[in-house]
């Protein structure tokens, strides 16, 4: 298992270098090519090992505990010396009690255990080994481009901070292979506070106030969810006596009462990390970063760590309804909410941010549900987000610096000019929310697993919030349609690595959607029938043939028949003595000229941000609190 | 073996509907002449008009809507494949929306501003609706143990008798689904109620020839819907299940000349609060008790 230990360390390695180089031709070369190595390792790790169960890799050293320790200092450290400098406090006492509780458990009470497989390998973490290869470095590449055009917007004398930016960037994927390849829960949680600052230091490059205030708004929520993380970890290693999450997974499937405060916890860590409400706002804020550093929060890392916690919980969750019940509730709410608030949207990395955060909200309903089906579901919908989220982003990247708005509302007539970009825009927008794409199948699954289930709130939550999901993507793809139309091309200013990420990006989503019912049999089936000892999907195999052929048809059109035919062109109805049809002119009644406009519905009024937040703050908050004291109250019975 | 079914009932779908759609339609002309106190044209006009429409010149405001009116019609056809084919109907219902969206796409890219609007409030149509669609396939499913439609045909009792709570759901939205009024907001054939011609406003010639045979398809898959849950494990449900369509096809038009149109807002509401109340109410009974 020497590839699992050159993902991790080669990242690192990676980071390391990048860090000292100031060249650009050379960051270019190295940034490439290591790309390029870690998604063919991901790739071949998991070729290598199609369908495999669950592989313990024996390996435990007590060097590592200890780094692991000095890392947890180190980072301590970086958030105490940016909080003294910005004048933080509640960062600063998080990080000490962070800090502090890590210390107390690494010498007190981590110290005798030792955990055999350090390790593992399973169906899940090859599918999440995938979206961090091969997106995560998809977007690292997109990233060189667009790096250049944001130092060229930056003000002359502005400090070039591109080669901390790119190490970080690395860093993040190392973080991300030691997340999900550690069955250690010590190594897990370290790599979990090093994606953690990683985002606190990605989303306050600029410097500037903003940037600033919502990084450490960032830091703020992660790390109490990290204290969460920790929480738990007492409670393992003091109840059981182990450290090894499979183990946990093991005994809190026999004794659910035993586990209702570690599971609890972890959720909350999952659900912070996920940025469900209420603490969904440090997503949002991140939107001042830099749109690679978006697309890897949204797509690839990050709050994929979150769900990827989750799901690997759920056989907990089918037994612990107190844990089971918070995880459901918070993430039904956060769908259908964060789907309403998307509609009142009009910029578009909002949108997709909401996008983001209501389906994490899925796919964390859905591991809390917990069966067989759900979570085929809660698999699918990562898998799919990921690769859609990620094209979407560097397509509204790439268009922001072309036509200088990330308004929706700029997206039809000064997009005009670059059909290609539409089209993949369209593409990932279509994937995202509509059948017979990949995302909705998955929902497709959910919907059965939650009829099977018995779970009339979550079935009326998906109903609304489906529809809901509807209105605001028909409504942005409305607004590209037209572009299609238009041969005329002048995207030659885009850089070729943003070509290429975008080309892998586009390409990589529809080889998903057209091969769904293989990656279904081939890497999700064999994780459900590793943990649950059954074969069930949501869907059946017929119908996700289906919706393999009906994707393939789409996708020919779209990028094949659209826009080939030629037909006599007529001006458009105005209704009314027209000055210029060209520039949507009219005589008006005061015979002066009036332009005609149109602007999509946001609907404010019905799904405003002012009217739905607090709604969900406030509930999801109280689930969380009584959550909690159901857990504390288990634990007392039980003792 | 899944497939065939599907493809046959597609082929026979896409013969059939256009057929019985145009026949309906001119029902419905002339039913309403006759609630108005006129005489109404002859039951054949739709087709005439349509056949017409094919004739006249190929004239667009862009190469592109074309392709998109044809995929909303293919996936229409699609849709009632999949349901009378024997299909999932959770897939009949998103495959539909799929063509809605290509039927929306077509009017949203020819930046006409009444197409535009006639785009938003069809998309808002949708999404009022959606919600009411699925629910009676949940409550189809917690009734018959299966999502696909031909399980009615294993039935004692049609399952209407143990969702109608929901059907009176569906057929608030089947209101919504057949672009009647007061729910015909994007797209009315009442010429007073209209802003220029919503959502069709650009499309002519042969595209509208096509919108005209979709919403045939649209219209028997809608009655469709109805009849499934007046079928039963005898052939002589089969009857009933027409009779039952037309019923409501009748009530249908009665509606759509006593309302005048409804803002957005109270669709939106009303349809959802519909959804929520018949479509809750039926799946917690069906599930609890």
């Amino acid at each position: 298992m020497a590839l699992i230990g050159f993902l991790i360390l080669f990242p690192l390695l990676v980071a390391g270098v990048l860090l000292l180089v100031g060249n650009e031709t050379a960051r270019r070369v190295i940034v490439c090519s290591s790309a390029v190595i870690i998604g063919f390792g991901s790739v071949w790790l998991v070729l290598a090992n199609l369908g495999t169960p669950w592989v313990g890799i024996e390996f435990s050293s007590g060097a590592i505990d200890i780094v692991c320790t000095l890392i947890g200092l180190v980072i301590a450290a970086v958030i105490l010396c940016f909080g003294v400098k910005y004048k933080n406090v509640l960062a600063c006492v998080l990080a000490v009690v962070q800090v502090v509780g890590s210390l107390v458990f690494d010498v007190f009470v981590a110290h005798g255990i030792e955990v055999q497989y350090g390790l593992y390998l399973d169906s899940l973490t090859l599918v999440t080994t995938f979206i961090i290869g091969v997106v995560g470095s998809g977007i690292c590449i997109y990233a060189l481009g667009y790096m250049e055009d944001f130092q060229a917007h930056e003000p002359a004398d502005a400090k070039d901070r591109r080669p901390k930016f790119f190490a970080l960037m690395f860093l993040f994927l190392s973080a991300m292979y030691v997340i999900v390849f550690s069955n250690n829960l010590l190594w897990m949680f370290t790599g979990w506070e090093i994606t953690t600052v990683c985002s606190f230091l990605l989303i306050g490059y600029t410097k500037t106030p903003e940037a600033i205030n919502n990084a450490f708004r960032q830091i703020i929520m992660n790390l109490a969810g990290g204290i969460g993380f920790l929480v738990a970890l007492f409670a393992i290693a003091l109840t059981m006596d182990t450290l090894s999450l499979v183990e946990f997974i093991a005994v809190g499937v026999m004794a659910p009462a035993l586990v209702a405060l570690p599971a609890v916890a972890l959720a909350f860590a999952g659900i912070t990390k996920a940025a469900q409400m209420p603490f969904h706002t440090w997503l949002l804020g991140a939107m001042v970063a830099p749109t690679p550093t978006s697309a890897l929060l949204h797509s690839s890392t990050m709050v994929k760590a979150g769900v990827f916690l989750l799901i690997k919980l759920s056989p907990i969750f089918l037994v612990c309804p107190v844990a089971a019940v918070m995880t459901i509730l918070v993430g039904g709410l956060t769908f259908l909410l964060c789907s309403f608030m998307a509609i009142s949207q009009t910029n578009a990395k909002r949108v997709l941010a909401y996008s983001t955060i209501a389906n994490l909200g899925l796919i964390v309903a859905c591991a809390g549900v917990g069966t067989p089906e759900a979570v085929w579901a809660a698999t699918f919908l990562v898998l799919f987000h990921a690769v859609a989220k990620s094209l979407l982003f560097l397509c509204v990247g790439t268009a922001e610096h072309h036509i200088g708005s990330r308004d929706i509302e700029d997206m039809d007539l000064m997009f005009e000019r670059m059909p290609r970009l539409a089209r993949f825009m369209m593409a990932g927008i279509m994937i995202m929310f509509v059948a017979p794409f990949g995302m909705l199948i998955a929902k497709w699954g959910t919907l059965v697993s939650f009829a099977d289930t018995g779970n009339v709130a979550l079935i009326l939550i998906l109903g609304f919030g489906s529809a809901a999901t509807f209105l605001f993507w028909a409504k942005w793809l409305g607004k590209l349609s037209g572009i299609a139309a238009h041969p005329l091309n002048v995207e030659t200013t885009v850089h070729r690595s943003e070509w290429i990420a975008l080309m892998v990006m586009a390409v990589l989503s529809m080889l998903c959607c057209v091969g769904l019912p293989v990656l279904s049999t081939f890497l999700v089936e064999p994780y459900i029938f590793d943990v649950f000892g059954v074969c069930s999907q949501g869907v059946s195999q017929a119908n996700l043939w289906v919706a393999a052929l009906l994707s393939a048809v789409v996708f020919v059109v779209l990028f094949g028949g659209l826009g080939s035919k030629q037909v006599k062109q007529v001006p458009v109805y105005l209704a009314g003595v027209s000055e210029n049809n060209a520039n949507r002119t009219f005589r008006n009644s005061l015979s002066g000229e009036t332009m005609a406009t149109s602007r999509n519905w946001y609907m404010e009024g019905v799904f405003g941000e002012p009217k739905i937040t607090p709604v969900g703050v406030w509930a999801t908050s109280i689930i969380i609190v009584v959550g909690f004291c159901a857990a504390i109250a288990t634990l007392c019975g039980l003792l | 073996m899944y497939l065939i079914p599907i493809i046959v009932g597609t082929i026979a779908f896409a013969v059939l509907a256009p057929v019985v759609g145009c026949l309906l339609a001119g029902l419905d002309r002339k039913l309403s002449a006759r609630m108005q106190g006129r005489v109404g044209p002859p039951i054949l006009q739709p087709y005439y008009d349509v056949r017409k429409l094919l004739e006249k010149d190929r004239a667009a405001v862009n190469n592109v809507e074309g392709t998109y009116i044809t995929c909303a019609l293919v996936f229409a056809i699609l849709a009632g494949g999949i349901f009378f084919g024997g299909g999932n109907l959770l897939l009949s219902v998103f495959v539909l929306t799929l063509s809605s969206l290509f039927f929306i796409l077509a009017a949203y890219c020819t930046r006409s501003p009444y197409s535009e609007v006639g785009a938003a409030r069809e998309a808002l149509q949708i999404m009022a609706e959606e919600p009411m669609s699925l629910f009676i396939a949940v409550a189809f499913f917690l009734a018959t143990g299966s999502f696909d439609s031909c399980a009615a045909f294993g039935l004692e009792i049609p399952a209407i008798g143990a969702t109608w709570i929901a059907f009176l759901g569906f057929l608030f939205i089947l209101t919504i689904k057949m672009r009647k009024s007061p729910f015909d907001l994007s797209y009315s054939h009442h010429a007073h109620q209209e802003l220029v011609k919503g959502v069709t406003t650009e499309m002519s010639g042969r595209t509208l020839a096509k919108v005209e045979v979709m919403h045939w398809c649209e219209n028997v898959l809608a009655l469709g819907w109805i009849g499934l849950f007046f079928v039963w494990g005898n052939p002589v449900s089969l009857v009933v299940a027409v009779v039952a369509a037309l019923a409501a096809f009748f009530l249908e038009i009665l509606i759509d000349n006593n309302f005048a149109r409804v803002k957005w807002q109270l669709m939106l509401k009303s349809a959802w609060a519909v959804a929520l109340v018949a479509g809750g109410i039926n799946i917690a009974v069906l599930m609890y008790l």
